[in-house]
C-alpha cells in the first residue's frame, strides 16, 4: 500500500504524522521564509512570513502551525503569496514613512530578508532609546526589536526564564525586558540562548558584535560542571572569540550556560602560569622544564627512600583529562608504591559513590540526563541545578513547565522551588529522617512496588519493621516538615510511577552523607524505579571530570575501574599491563593525607589542580598541614592560595587547551580537543606526569593521549573495554561499554542491579556533630552561586566577576530583623572552628534559622568556619550544616 | 531528531505559574491589588506585587499593559464608544463628560436598544438623554435601574428568552419556574444521553462559529484527563448584541443549570462563568445566584454531583471573547489567542480538556433535554434547529430583543421591528458586529440560518443589527471601526497588529500619497489574508465593503466633516 501523500509546489510527498507544512517542504529543500520561528520552541505563529497557498482554503495557511495532510495541495512561492509577504514586512517600516534611509544593511536575518524582497526604507525607524549595557555580556536594542517574540519563547521555553513580556496591545505591543529594559534589573541568567535567535540584532552580546571572523572553530567540552555540554569555539590567532553550542549535541541540545558560554576569558588573563617555578628561599623563581621535571623525579625518589612510600601522596585534579588522572595514580601505585591517591570527590560526592556502590554495585548514576525529559516525577534532593547545573536545571524547568511533577527537598527555597508541586524545607542534616519517614508512609499505604522488589532487590522485610518502630511526629519534629506534607511527598511519590531522583552535595556533604544518599536509594528500589527509563538515581556531579576521577582510580581502595586491590586476578593483570601491582593496603584520603602531613607523617605530596587551602574544610588546619610537607609540587592555571606552600609548580593547560577525555555525570565518556594553544610553556598534565615517570625510570610508552585511553581500556576492560578515541565522536559513549561495538549503557541496571540483587539499607538518623550547640543558634549550608565555579579561580577571572565581586551571606528577614542586621551590612560569622567577616544579604529563600553562604572567593575564608566533622564511611567532610552565630559588626 | 525535543513541539509548554491549578488565578490576584489602588502602580508597586502573586515582573506589566481595567483610571466614566453607541452620538456628549470626570472608552456596555451609554463610577448606567443632560458626572447620585430592551418572540415558542422578559433572577423563583428540573432528572441518566440528546437536536454554538455543540461536549468527554473544565463565555463584546448580558442579569440560573449539564456530561468538575467587566450588573447578579445555589445544595463537593462555579471578570479586552484568548485570560495570561489546533476540548484550561461555550447556548441546553431532541430539531431550519435571539439597536422603531426560529429573512426581521427609528430609510445594516457583515437591502432576503449565510458569504456573528440610516456619516464610521481594531488587536500576528493603524494613517494623514481608498482596501486585503485569527481576518470585508459601497461619502470632504 502506498502511503498518503500531499502536494508541494507540484511535488508529490508522503505524510508524516503531525508534520507541519513548513517541515514537510524543507523535506523537499523548499525554503520557506520565517521570522518568529525556531525548531526548538513552540510555532508562534506571529511573523505570517511563512504563509503558503492551500487548494481549497479561503486564504493562505501558516507552514509553521498547519499540518500537512493527505491530499493537501500545497503552492508556497506563488506571486500573490510573494507580494503578501512584501506587504507584511513593509508593515514593519517606521510610520512616518518618508525618510530615505536604506533598509538595513547589518546582515542579519531580517535585514536579508528586508533585502530579498527588495524594501528600502526607514528601518529602523527612530534611534531614540539607549542600548542597554547593563550586562557585561548582553547587549539590547529596543529600536532594532520587531517584537517577533524568538527571544521571549526562546527564554521561557528553552531555558525555562521569564525575562522577557509584551506590553501593550494593537499597534504599540512591544516587547518588555525585564521591567525596564535592562538585563541587570531582570530575571536574566544570561544563558545567551535569546542572543542565538534574534533576527535583527536588537538582542545580542559582546563576543559576538566583535565582528572579526575565526581562522579556526573546534567542537570540544565545556570545562566547567559535570553537566558535559559540548562547545564550538572559534578562535582567532589563538585566543577565543567567541563561544556557541553544538546544535545538535545530545547532551546540552544547543543550549548553554552563562560559564560554558561566556567566562571564557579566564584563558587568555595575565595572571596564568606560565613557566614551571621553584622555591628558593620563600621566592618563586622561574626554571626550565626539564629542571623542574628532573627536581620532581629526584624529589620523589629521594622522600620514598627516606621516609617510605606512604610518606607520599597525590591529589588527582577533576578538573583535568581521564588520560591525566589514569597516569598520576598510576605514577604513585606503580613508581611510589602507595595507594595514597585521592581525588576532590572526596569532598563532594565520595558519599554518593559509596552509598550507590554499596546498594546497587555500581557508584554512579543509574540514569541518564535524558531520563529528565522522560520522567513524570521528579524527586530533587539537596541540589540547586540552575546554579550549579544550569543547563540541567533548565531541562528539569521544561519537563515541569511539560507536565512532571516536581518534588523538592532542600533546605532552602531555590529557585525551582518556585516549579515545585511540593517543597519539603527541611532543616539541613535531616535527609535521613525524612527519607526514611517517605519510606514509612510508602509500605504503610502500599505505594511500593512488590513485584520490582520481590524480584530485583533483598531487605524488604528488614526495612519494612525497621520503619514500623519510627515516628511521623518524631520525624516532623526532627526535620521540620509538617507531617501532612510528608505523607503528601511519600503519596505522590508512590502515585507518579517509577519517579527520577536526582540529588546533590546537600545529601553527600553530611557526617550522615553515605546514610542520606542510601535512605534515598532506598526510595528509589521501593518504588521500583531505577533501571527504568526516565527513573532512577541521578546524582548531579559538580566538576567536569569528576566522575572519570573516580573512574581512573584516582581513589585510595580502588583501582581503575573500581577494581579491588586484593583481587587475585586485578593484580595479575595490572602486572602484565603496568609491570607491577598496587600495593594491596588501601591509602588515605584527602582528608586523611592532610591530617597526616600535620602529624609529619606524610612528607610530600602533589596536587594536581586543586586549591585545598580554599575548598577544603577547615582552612586553617589545611594551611597548617601544606606548611609541614617536605616538599610540594602543585600543578595549576592561577597562582592559587595553595601555590604558596608549593615547592615546585607546573603550569598546566586550562579546559580549552588539551586533548584528553571528560567524563560527565551521566558517565559519559566524551573527546576533548583543543581550542587555542596554552599560554607560554604550560604544558597538558599528562605530558608532564608521563616525563616525571620516565625520570622515575618507568618504561612508559605513552606518547598521545589516545594511546593512554587504549591502555584504559585493557586495564578495565569491564568498563572502558570498548573505548578508543576513534569512537568517540560526535557524543560519545556511556560506560560501561565493555566491547568495541557495545553502544554504550544509558541506563545501569536495567535487568538486574550490578550487584546481582539490590540492597535495601535501614540507616538510623543520628543527629550531626553541628546541631543543638549552645550559643550557635543558627546552621550555615555552603555552596555556589550561579555566576561562579567552585573557588573561583577561573570564573573570577572574566567579567562575571563584575556580576558577583563577593561572596554573600543569606539570612531570612526575620532572623535579620532579630539580630538587628541590615542588608549590605558586614557581619562576624563564628563557628566553633573559626570565623570569617562577610557581607549580608537577607533573602526569604533559605529559612529562619539557616544561613547560606557562597564559598567562591579566598578572602572571604568561608573553610574557617567548616568545621573537622566528616562521613565516618565516606571521609566526606560536613559542608552543609555548620552550627554558628553572626553579630553585626558596626 | 532529539526525542526531548520532539516531545516539546508536541506537548504545551507552560509557565510556572500556570502548572498550578486549582489555586486562584494570579490576573485575578493583579486584577484585586490594581483595584484597590486609586492611581496607577509604580515601579516598586508593581514589584512587591509581582512577588505577591509570585509572577514574573514583567509578566505582571504585560498584563497590565494589556487589559484596559488594570491600566486605565479607576475612578472613572466608562463612556461606550461601540457602533451603535457612536451612531446615537457618544462622540458628541464625550467632550462634555470629560470636562465633569475623568472618562474612559469602552467597547461595549450593551445598552445598543438605548445608546449612548455610560456607566458612572458607581456601575450606575447612564443612558440616551439623561447622559446628554448629565451636569455631575463625578458625583453619581442614585438613579433608577437603566431599562431593560424588549423582548419580543416570533417564534413558535420561546426558547431562550422565556424567563429573561420576566427577570427570574431568584433562586426561589428561578425553582418555581422549573429551572433545575432537567439537570435533576438528567442526573438519574448516564451523561452520554445528555449528549446524545444534543446531537440529536443539532444545536449549535452561538457565539458566532456555529459549531455543533453536542460534538463539541462529546470530543471534551472522550479525551482522556484526569479534570475538565467548563466555562459559560459571557464575553458578549459584540457592539450591537445585548442577549448574553440580559441572560445573565435576568436569567442567572438558566445559564446555570445550563452549566451543570454541560459538566456533568462531559464530566467537569469546575466551571468558570467569564463575565465582562462592562456587565457590572451581570456579574453581580450571577455572583448572587451562584450563591444562592450553593446554599441549596446544588453547588459544591457535597452536592448530587459535585461542581464548583466561579466568575472570572474580563478586564476591558474585546479579543478575551475569543475561546483561546479567554483561557489565557483566566490562566493569568495576556489575552492572546492561541493557534488552534489543539482544540479546547481537547487541550483547554491549563492544558486539559475544556467546553467553552456561549450563554445563550448554554441556556438552550435545559430546554432541549426537558423537551426532547425531536421537538427542539422541528424548530428552525434543517441544519440550524432552533431559534436565535436577535438584538435590533436603537436605530430601529422598535429595538429590542427577537427571538426568531432559524430561517426567517433579515427583511422580515427589520419589517417586523417597524423598519427605522424616527422613520428614516435604512440605507444598510451591520448584522453581527464589527466581525460581521454590512447588508445593504439587497441582501436582506437571507435566511438567518449558518447553511445559507455561509453560501453568501454573511457572518451571523452573534445575531445583533444595528441599523445605518441615511445621513449616516461614514467617513466617521469607518474611523472608528478602524479605532477599534487599533485598540482591540492583541498584537501576536503582524498584519493585525501593524495593519490597522497604517490604514488609519492612510485615511488621516494629509501626506497620503496615492488614491487612499486604495491604499487602505489594500492594507485591509493584507489584514484579512494573513492574520491569525478571526478578529483579523473577519474584521476588514465588512469594511471594505463600507468603502466599496459609500466610499464617495467617506472620501467626499463634503459628506467627511
Amino acid at each position: 500500500m502506498t502511503r498518503a501523500s500531499a502536494s508541494i509546489n507540484g511535488r508529490i510527498i508522503e505524510i508524516e504524522k503531525n508534520e507541519t507544512i513548513l517541515k514537510a517542504a524543507r523535506r523537499l529543500s523548499i525554503d520557506i521564509p520565517t521570522l518568529c520561528y525556531s525548531d526548538k520552541i513552540q510555532h508562534e505563529g506571529g511573523c505570517r512570513m511563512c504563509l503558503v497557498a492551500c487548494a481549497g482554503s479561503p486564504r493562505p495557511v501558516a507552514a509553521c502551525h498547519t499540518y500537512l495532510t493527505a491530499g493537501m495541495t500545497i503552492n508556497t512561492h506563488t506571486p500573490e503569496l510573494e507580494n503578501l509577504r512584501r506587504e507584511i514586512l513593509k508593515l514593519y517600516l517606521s510610520e512616518d514613512g518618508c525618510s530615505s534611509l536604506p533598509g538595513d544593511d547589518s546582515g542579519t536575518k531580517f535585514g536579508l530578508l528586508l533585502g530579498s524582497y527588495g524594501i528600502t526604507g526607514a528601518w529602523p525607524g527612530k534611534q531614540t532609546q539607549a542600548v542597554d549595557t547593563s550586562n557585561p555580556y548582553l547587549r539590547f536594542n529596543a529600536n532594532n526589536c520587531i517584537t517577533c517574540r524568538l527571544c521571549l519563547n526562546t527564554c521561557e521555553q528553552i531555558q525555562g526564564q521569564f525575562v522577557y513580556g509584551v506590553a501593550g496591545r494593537g499597534a504599540a505591543t512591544r516587547l518588555l525586558l525585564g521591567m525596564t529594559n535592562q538585563f541587570a534589573d531582570s530575571p536574566c541568567v544570561t544563558c545567551g540562548a535569546c542572543v542565538d535567535v534574534c533576527p535583527t540584532g536588537a538582542i545580542t552580546d559582546c563576543d559576538r558584535q566583535d565582528q572579526r571572523q575565526a581562522d579556526i572553530k573546534t567542537q570540544t567540552v565545556c570545562g566547567y560542571c559535570g553537566v558535559g555540554c559540548r562547545l564550538e569555539v572559534e578562535a582567532l590567532a589563538g585566543v577565543v572569540l567567541r563561544i556557541k553550542p553544538v546544535e545538535d549535541a545530545i547532551v546540552n541540545q544547543g543550549h548553554l550556560c552563562l560559564k560554558g558560554r561566556y567566562a571564557h576569558t579566564y584563558h587568555h588573563s595575565s595572571e596564568r602560569l606560565t613557566q614551571p617555578l621553584k622555591k628558593v628561599d620563600n621566592k618563586f623563581e622561574p626554571i626550565s622544564w626539564e629542571e623542574a621535571l628532573d627536581l620532581a623525579a629526584q624529589k620523589l625518589i629521594e622522600i620514598t627512600k627516606i621516609h617510605g612510600p606512604s610518606g607520599l601522596g597525590a591529589l588527582s585534579s577533576s578538573r583535568s583529562t581521564n588520560e591525566a588522572a589514569y597516569l598520576l595514580q598510576k605514577l604513585f601505585r606503580c613508581l611510589i608504591h602507595t595507594n595514597n591517591i585521592d581525588c576532590c570527590a572526596r569532598v563532594c560526592h565520595s558519599s554518593t559513590a559509596l552509598g550507590l556502590q554499596l546498594m546497587t554495585g555500581a557508584g554512579a548514576a543509574s540514569a541518564s540526563y535524558i531520563d529528565i525529559e522522560k520522567a513524570s516525577c521528579i524527586v530533587l534532593a539537596g541540589a540547586n541545578p540552575t546554579a550549579g547545573h544550569p543547563v540541567v536545571g533548565a531541562r528539569i524547568k521544561q519537563a515541569v513547565l511539560r507536565g512532571a511533577s516536581l518534588i523538592l527537598i532542600d533546605p532552602r527555597s531555590i529557585e525551582l522551588a518556585d516549579y515545585a508541586d511540593l517543597h519539603c524545607q527541611l532543616l539541613p542534616g535531616t535527609n535521613v529522617a525524612l527519607f526514611n519517614g517517605i519510606a514509612k508512609v510508602l509500605i504503610e499505604e502500599d505505594l511500593i512496588d512488590t513485584c520490582y522488589l520481590e524480584n530485583r532487590v533483598e531487605g524488604l522485610e528488614e526495612l519494612k519493621s525497621f520503619v514500623k518502630e519510627l515516628g511521623i511526629e518524631e520525624i516532623s519534629a526532627i526535620t521540620s516538615v509538617d507531617q501532612d506534607q510528608i505523607v503528601a511527598t511519600a503519596r505522590l511519590i508512590g502515585k507518579s510511577g517509577p519517579v527520577l531522583f536526582i540529588h546533590g552535595l546537600g545529601l553527600s556533604e553530611l557526617t550522615q552523607g553515605t546514610g542520606s544518599v542510601m535512605a534515598f536509594c532506598n526510595l528509589g528500589m521501593l518504588t521500583g524505579s531505577i533501571g527504568l527509563p526516565g527513573a532512577g538515581m541521578l546524582p548531579l556531579r559538580g566538576q567536569n571530570n569528576v566522575q572519570g576521577n573516580a573512574d581512573m582510580g584516582g581513589m585510595p581502595n580502588l583501582v581503575t575501574g573500581y577494581q579491588s586491590l586484593v583481587e587475585p586476578k586485578t593484580r595479575k593483570k595490572l602486572e602484565l599491563i603496568w609491570g607491577c601491582a598496587p600495593p594491596i593496603k588501601p591509602g588515605l584520603t584527602i582528608p586523611e593525607m592532610i591530617d597526616a602531613a600535620a602529624m609529619g607523617d606524610v612528607h610530600a605530596l602533589w596536587i594536581q589542580g586543586e586549591d585545598i587551602v580554599q575548598s577544603e574544610p577547615n582552612e586553617t588546619h589545611v594551611r597548617e598541614a601544606l606548611a609541614k610537607l617536605d616538599f610540594l609540587i602543585v600543578q595549576e592555571l592561577f597562582f592559587s592560595e595553595t601555590c604558596q606552600y608549593a615547592d615546585l609548580i607546573f603550569p598546566a593547560c586550562a579546559a580549552l587547551e588539551q586533548e584528553g577525555t571528560f567524563t560527565n555525570g551521566e558517565r559519559r565518556i566524551q573527546h576533548v580537543h583543543p581550542a587555542v594553544p596554552a599560554p607560554g610553556e604550560a604544558r597538558p598534565d599528562w605530558l608532564v606526569i608521563r616525563d616525571v615517570g620516565l625520570r622515575m625510570g618507568a618504561n612508559w610508552k605513552h606518547n598521545s593521549p589516545s594511546d593512554i585511553m587504549d591502555e584504559i581500556a585493557q586495564v578495565a576492560p569491564d568498563y572502558f573495554g570498548g573505548i578508543s578515541y576513534s569512537r568517540l565522536q560526535p557524543d560519545g559513549l556511556q560506560w560501561p561499554c565493555p566491547a568495541p561495538g557495545h553502544p554504550g549503557t544509558s541506563s545501569l541496571h536495567e535487568s538486574k542491579f550490578m550487584r546481582g540483587k539490590g540492597k535495601l539499607a535501614c540507616i538510623d538518623y543520628s543527629q550531626s556533630p553541628e546541631h543543638g550547640i549552645a550559643d550557635f543558634p543558627f546552621l550555615l549550608v555552603t555552596g555556589r552561586l550561579l555566576e561562579h565555579y567552585n573557588v573561583g579561580t577561573m570564573t573570577r577571572r572574566t567579567p562575571n566577576q563584575l556580576m558577583v565581586s563577593e561572596d554573600v551571606l543569606n539570612i531570612h528577614p526575620e532572623d535579620a530583623g532579630k539580630y538587628k542586621i541590615l542588608d549590605g551590612q558586614k557581619v562576624k560569622l563564628t563557628s566553633r572552628w573559626g570565623s570569617t567577616i562577610v557581607t549580608v544579604t537577607s533573602s526569604r529563600r533559605i529559612a529562619p534559622g539557616t544561613l547560606f553562604l557562597s564559598f567562591h572567593f579566598p578572602e572571604t575564608h568561608t573553610n574557617r568556619v567548616t568545621g573537622p566533622h566528616h562521613d565516618p564511611q565516606s571521609k566526606c567532610p560536613q559542608y552543609k550544616a555548620i552550627a554558628v552565630r553572626v553579630e553585626a559588626i558596626n | 531528531m532529539n526525542p526531548s525535543l520532539d516531545k516539546l513541539t508536541q506537548s504545551h509548554a507552560r509557565r510556572y505559574w500556570q502548572t498550578h491549578h486549582g489555586t486562584r488565578s494570579p490576573l485575578l490576584q493583579v486584577h484585586e491589588a490594581i483595584r484597590k489602588q486609586h492611581g496607577s502602580l509604580n515601579a516598586e508597586e508593581i514589584r512587591e506585587l509581582s512577588r505577591q502573586v509570585g509572577m514574573p515582573e514583567s509578566t505582571v506589566l504585560s498584563i497590565i499593559s494589556y487589559y484596559a481595567d488594570l491600566h486605565g483610571p479607576r475612578q472613572s466614566l466608562r463612556i461606550c464608544r461601540g457602533t451603535s453607541c457612536n451612531l446615537a452620538g457618544a462622540e458628541q456628549v464625550q467632550p462634555k463628560l470629560e470636562k465633569q470626570a475623568p472618562c474612559r472608552e469602552v467597547y461595549c456596555l450593551g445598552h445598543c436598544y438605548q445608546g449612548p451609554a455610560a456607566l458612572d463610577k458607581t456601575d450606575q448606567v447612564l443612558v440616551g438623554e439623561d447622559l446628554f443632560s448629565i451636569d455631575n458626572a463625578a458625583e453619581p447620585r442614585q438613579r433608577p435601574p437603566a431599562a431593560m430592551p424588549s423582548i419580543r418572540c416570533l417564534a413558535t415558542r420561546a426558547i431562550v428568552t422565556k424567563r429573561a422578559a420576566r427577570d427570574v433572577y431568584s433562586f426561589e423563583q428561578a425553582q418555581a419556574e422549573g429551572v433545575y428540573s432537567s439537570f435533576r432528572r438528567c442526573l438519574k441518566a448516564s451523561p452520554v444521553k445528555i449528549i446524545e440528546t444534543l446531537e440529536q437536536a443539532g444545536e449549535r454554538g452561538r457565539g458566532g462559529a456555529g459549531f455543533s455543540t453536542g460534538k463539541k461536549w462529546r470530543s471534551c468527554a472522550e479525551s482522556r484527563a484526569d479534570r475538565r473544565y467548563v466555562i459559560a463565555n459571557g464575553d458578549e463584546g459584540d457592539p450591537g448584541s445585548f442577549i448574553d448580558r440580559v441572560l445573565l442579569e435576568n436569567d442567572p440560573h438558566g445559564v446555570i443549570e445550563g452549566i451543570l449539564l454541560c459538566a456533568y456530561a462531559v464530566g467537569a468538575t469546575q466551571a468558570i462563568v467569564f463575565i465582562r467587566s462592562e456587565y457590572p450588573k451581570a456579574i453581580q447578579r450571577m455572583q448572587s445566584a451562584i450563591g444562592a445555589t450553593y446554599k441549596a445544595g446544588i453547588l459544591g463537593a457535597d452536592a448530587a454531583y459535585p461542581l464548583e462555579i466561579s466568575i472570572f471578570p474580563g478586564m476591558g479586552s474585546y479579543v478575551c471573547g475569543e475561546e483561546t484568548a479567554m483561557l489565557n485570560a483566566i490562566e493569568g495570561l495576556r489575552g492572546e489567542v492561541r493557534i488552534r489546533p489543539p482544540y479546547p476540548a481537547q487541550a483547554g484550561l491549563y492544558g486539559k480538556p475544556t467546553v467553552v461555550n456561549n450563554v445563550e447556548t448554554l441556556v438552550n441546553v435545559a430546554a432541549i433535554v426537558a423537551e426532547g431532541a425531536q421537538a427542539y430539531a422541528a424548530l428552525g431550519t434543517k441544519a440550524s434547529a432552533g431559534t436565535k435571539a436577535m438584538c435590533l439597536d436603537h436605530g430601529f422603531a422598535q429595538p429590542g430583543i427577537v427571538e426568531v426560529e432559524f430561517g426567517i429573512t433579515i427583511r422580515q426581521l427589520i419589517e417586523s421591528a417597524g423598519g427605522a427609528a424616527n422613520g428614516k430609510p435604512l440605507e444598510a445594516v451591520i448584522l453581527g458586529g464589527p466581525m460581521g457583515s454590512l447588508l445593504l437591502p439587497d441582501q436582506w432576503d437571507v435566511e438567518v440560518c449558518y447553511e445559507a449565510m455561509a453560501k453568501s458569504g454573511i457572518q451571523l456573528g452573534h445575531g445583533g443589527l444595528v441599523a445605518l440610516q441615511t445621513g449616516t456619516n461614514y467617513r466617521k464610521l469607518l474611523e472608528q471601526w478602524l479605532k477599534f481594531m487599533i485598540d482591540e488587536s492583541c498584537g501576536k500576528c503582524v498584519p493585525c497588529r501593524l495593519g490597522p493603524k497604517q490604514a488609519l494613517i492612510a485615511l488621516q494623514d494629509d501626506k497620503t500619497t496615492g488614491n487612499r481608498k486604495d491604499v487602505i482596501t489594500k492594507l485591509l486585503g493584507v489584514i484579512e489574508q494573513s492574520s491569525l485569527c478571526a478578529f483579523g481576518q473577519y474584521m476588514p470585508s465588512p469594511i471594505r465593503k463600507l468603502l466599496v459601497v459609500f466610499g464617495d461619502r467617506i472620501f467626499d470632504q463634503r459628506y467627511g466633516e
